[in-house]
């Protein structure tokens, strides 16, 4: 391997697991911790003339999702699926997800985040916090979580919510990039993969349910609110706060950008279950590949696709976002994302028998 | 059963995975000078810009071979008896087999070019990982480099120096670029992308002498045309032929010609020895001897192999002609041929962009697509030209063989206009 300027040396060291990767990683954490646990941002955000720390917090994201865009519009501007997917996140970013709860909040509204729903956000889907907004908040939501949520993954795959709407993939696709090929692609990850989302799933579905029961019955059974509100309390330490935030966040040197999708997000479970039996698939040209290995390095959830395309299988996998990057790297253009009515029978039997494998 | 593969390339490991897919209790080995472990060669490009690591290039899990119970052993054969069913490697050891394949695949050409017996160092080829390694090696930033063959392989050497910084001078015999599969048209804009790159191509120009200092490294060459150039590294990409030398040494050869010469049942004139892949010439009655050098026909002969090795009756036959390619960033399909006595074609370049679209008709049916810049579906041009459609009846569905990104859909209404005019004008 050739590295021959200091910049060339330092570029690799840092998207490479190197020193630096290891010091920015542990630099992401501080920043998290200090975030989360201690009023240090409070200070600084009253210093620029904003109101509190995750304003403060929302803006340096908006901006390093702007940024990072910016430079992968640039990279793949022949790639016009990448120029519209990255143009959809960075706006979605700076309205929905940025300026239009900080405007909400000053017209007296509730400080509302369109772009997320329930499961990824939970208090979107608890009665104890939901039934307290205005009715329009609430249809929204409810709409949002169980119609559209589904309906669009079944017609178009996770994707359209995860790399095309979700601020978590937004970052990963944008100030993430380079990090993407860190993603461990071994078949003993996807294993790890399919146990751990699941289990945060049903983790997540029981506390929803219990939080429901509460909210009807908590009255009668206060060993029922007490408990219940522990776990709720434990879910946001540990999945909202450790997974998605600290980890998710500060893997990005080490283990790439999507370890809380990957691994972690109810929401990319329960899109990843409809895309399975929706119309989203990655289609292989047959007998092209050569096995070149640039599709699976640049998957950044870690799928090994060579193993399809180099099995001339095209096939719908779980965790697949669909941010099309294997399609752009893979040089024999063998790849293509697309939304079928209907496979043929034939390659229906095929998917089933390489999920088994 | 004893099943031996000389090679670890895609033939070889294809036919080895393929007879453990039938036999569970055959043992199955396979034998490489080069490597440990399965890799893509078509890839090297990609380990030598630094986008995948060498460990990338192995397309299995390393686990899957003792799953498979395929066992690696890493040497240089040098002896096959066929009398005694044993192979020698270069280190003594014995090898028996019962059945044994020979996927050896193909070796660099060496040109005769003078001041070449003077060299040893500076010189490198691009096939194999150890040439990976003497490129690496040999490559700087501002460096000069000149890479000599304008085939394949050498664009993919001349982007990975440039990649890396290197002054790089291609030497393109051939008036345009790879007069063997491109027009002119398409050879022209391929060798205009590459200089808009900064990568010095000259066209009919090809080296006379090589030059060397005492020790013995390149320090530059020159050219028929007389015109001297330094350089540090010289890339000598000019074509490869099937690995058949060492052979010629061991007690018992198989017949060869180009290559090893093989049956359509992949046999060679040995008994119980097969050969498949880049090194097999293959021979059959009323046929042009057939010697396919690409990674999609080694993966299909292996697999053939195989078969017969098992002993199904195999009567191996080249479907339609299909390759691809990238030339930098412009990427390149073909399907079918352009040599059809009495062809015509019909080529026309998107205005403004690096895309064309050149096919061939004869007998009032397609022959041959050569698609350069947009992606496409070598599947539906091979069903157009195995169903004997005509050239109209295809500018009319081009469409349905496009395969670029979504919203990146080539438009062809450019090309659709030009065919229009052209027609009229044949006809007037
Ligand atoms: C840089 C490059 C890029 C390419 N790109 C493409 C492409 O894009 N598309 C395409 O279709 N084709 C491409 N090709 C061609 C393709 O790689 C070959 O056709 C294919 O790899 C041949 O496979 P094989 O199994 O026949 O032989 P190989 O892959 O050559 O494997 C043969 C193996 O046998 C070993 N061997 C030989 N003799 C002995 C011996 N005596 N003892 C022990 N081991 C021995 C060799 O060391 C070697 O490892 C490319 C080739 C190169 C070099
Ligand atoms: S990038 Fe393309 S050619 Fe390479 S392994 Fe993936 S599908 Fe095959």
């Amino acid at each position: 391997m050739i590295r021959q300027t200091a910049r060339d040396r330092i570029a690799h060291d840092l998207t490479h697991r190197g020193v630096s990767a290891w010091l920015l990683a542990g630099a992401i954490t501080a920043f998290y911790l200090a975030l989360y646990y201690t009023e240090f941002f409070t200070g600084v955000a009253k210093a620029v003339g904003l109101d509190s720390k995750w304003t403060l917090y929302g803006l340096l994201y908006t901006l390093a999702v702007v940024t990072g865009g910016v430079f992968m519009i640039r990279r793949y501007r022949h790639n016009r699926y990448q120029v519209v997917r990255t143009s959809v996140v960075m706006a979605v970013q700076t309205t929905l997800a940025f300026s239009v709860p900080q405007i909400l909040k000053m017209v007296h509204q509730p400080e509302y985040y369109f772009s997320y729903l329930w499961p990824l956000k939970l208090d979107y889907g608890t009665p104890g916090y939901l039934f307290h907004l205005p009715l329009g908040y609430i249809l929204y939501s409810v709409v949002g979580s169980l119609i559209l949520v589904p309906l669009a993954a079944a017609l178009f795959g996770k994707r359209w919510y995860c790399s095309w709407i979700c601020g978590c993939g937004g970052l990963a696709n944008t100030a993430g990039e380079p990090f993407r090929h860190l993603s461990n692609k071994s078949s003993a990850a996807w294993k790890f993969e399919k146990f751990s989302i699941h289990t945060v799933l049903g983790v997540c579905l029981l506390l929803t349910g219990l939080l429901f029961a509460t909210y009807g019955a908590g009255n009668r059974y206060p060993m029922l609110a007490k408990y219940t509100y522990e776990y709720q309390s434990w879910y946001g330490f540990i999945v909202v706060a450790m997974l998605s935030g600290i980890v998710g966040v500060g893997a990005y040197p080490i283990g790439g950008t999507r370890v809380w999708c990957r691994f972690f997000c109810p929401m990319a479970a329960l899109l990843g279950l409809t895309q399975k039996v929706g119309r989203y698939r990655i289609t292989v040209k047959d007998n092209m590949c050569i096995s070149c290995g640039m599709c699976s390095k640049y998957c950044e959830m870690g799928i090994d696709v060579r193993s399809y395309a180099q099995a001339n299988t095209s096939f719908t996998r779980a965790s697949c976002v669909g941010c099309g990057l294997c399609a752009e790297v893979c040089p024999r253009g063998v790849l293509r994302l697309e939304n079928v009515s209907r496979p043929a029978p034939q390659e229906r039997l095929v998917q089933i028998a390489a999920a088994g494998r | 059963m004893r099943y031996v593969i000389i090679g670890n390339g895609v033939a070889g490991v294809t036919a080895a995975f393929a007879i453990r897919e039938r036999l569970d209790d055959a043992a199955i080995t396979v034998i490489s000078a080069e490597s440990d472990y399965f890799f893509s060669r078509t890839a090297l490009m990609y380990a030598f810009m630094d986008r995948l690591t060498p460990r990338d290039l192995e397309p299995n899990e390393r686990k899957v071979y003792d799953r498979q119970r395929i066992e690696r052993v890493r040497g240089l054969v040098t002896d096959l008896d066929a009398g005694a069913h044993t192979l020698t490697l270069e280190s003594g050891a014995r090898i028996p087999y019962d059945r044994l394949l020979i996927a050896a695949g193909s070796r660099p050409n060496r040109p005769n070019w003078a001041g070449m017996d003077a060299v040893r160092d500076g010189l490198v080829n691009f096939v194999t990982l150890q040439d990976l390694e003497q490129c690496e090696r040999l490559t700087k930033r501002g460096g000069r480099a000149v890479v000599a063959g304008g085939g394949l392989i050498g664009v993919e050497l001349v982007e990975c120096l440039h990649h890396h910084g290197m002054d790089v001078t291609f030497l393109v015999r051939d008036p345009w670029y790879w007069p063997a599969a491109l027009g002119e048209a398409e050879g022209r804009m391929i060798s205009e992308h590459i200089g808009r790159h900064g990568v010095s191509i000259t066209h009919q120009e090809a080296i006379a002498r090589v030059l060397t200092d005492a020790a013995g490294k390149v320090t530059g060459v020159v050219t028929e045309s007389g015109k001297r150039l330094d350089c540090d590294l010289l890339g000598v990409t000019v074509g490869v032929h099937p690995a058949t030398e060492w052979l010629s040494g061991v007690r018992t050869p198989p017949e060869t010609g180009r290559g090893v010469v093989v049956d359509r049942a992949f046999r060679t004139s040995l008994p119980d020895v097969w050969a498949a892949g880049d090194c097999a010439e293959i021979r059959a009655e009323g046929r042009a001897p057939l010697v396919e050098q690409i990674w999609y026909s080694a993966k299909r002969q292996g697999e053939a192999a195989a078969k017969s090795m098992l002993g199904d009756g195999v009567a191996y036959a080249p479907p339609i002609f299909y390759n691809s390619s990238k030339f930098f960033e412009i990427e390149y399909t073909t399907v079918g041929s352009f040599r059809a006595a009495g062809s015509r074609e019909f080529y026309a370049r998107v205005l403004g962009k690096e895309v064309s679209v050149r096919i061939a008709e004869a007998d009032g049916a397609v022959a041959g697509f050569n698609m350069l810049g947009s992606r496409w579906n070598h599947t539906v041009f091979e069903r157009w030209i195995a169903e004997r459609r005509p050239l109209a009846w295809c500018m009319d569905r081009l469409h349905q063989a496009q395969f670029d990104f979504e919203f990146g859909r080539q438009d062809l209404t450019d090309i659709r206009r030009q065919f229009a005019a052209r027609r009229m004008e044949a006809a007037a």
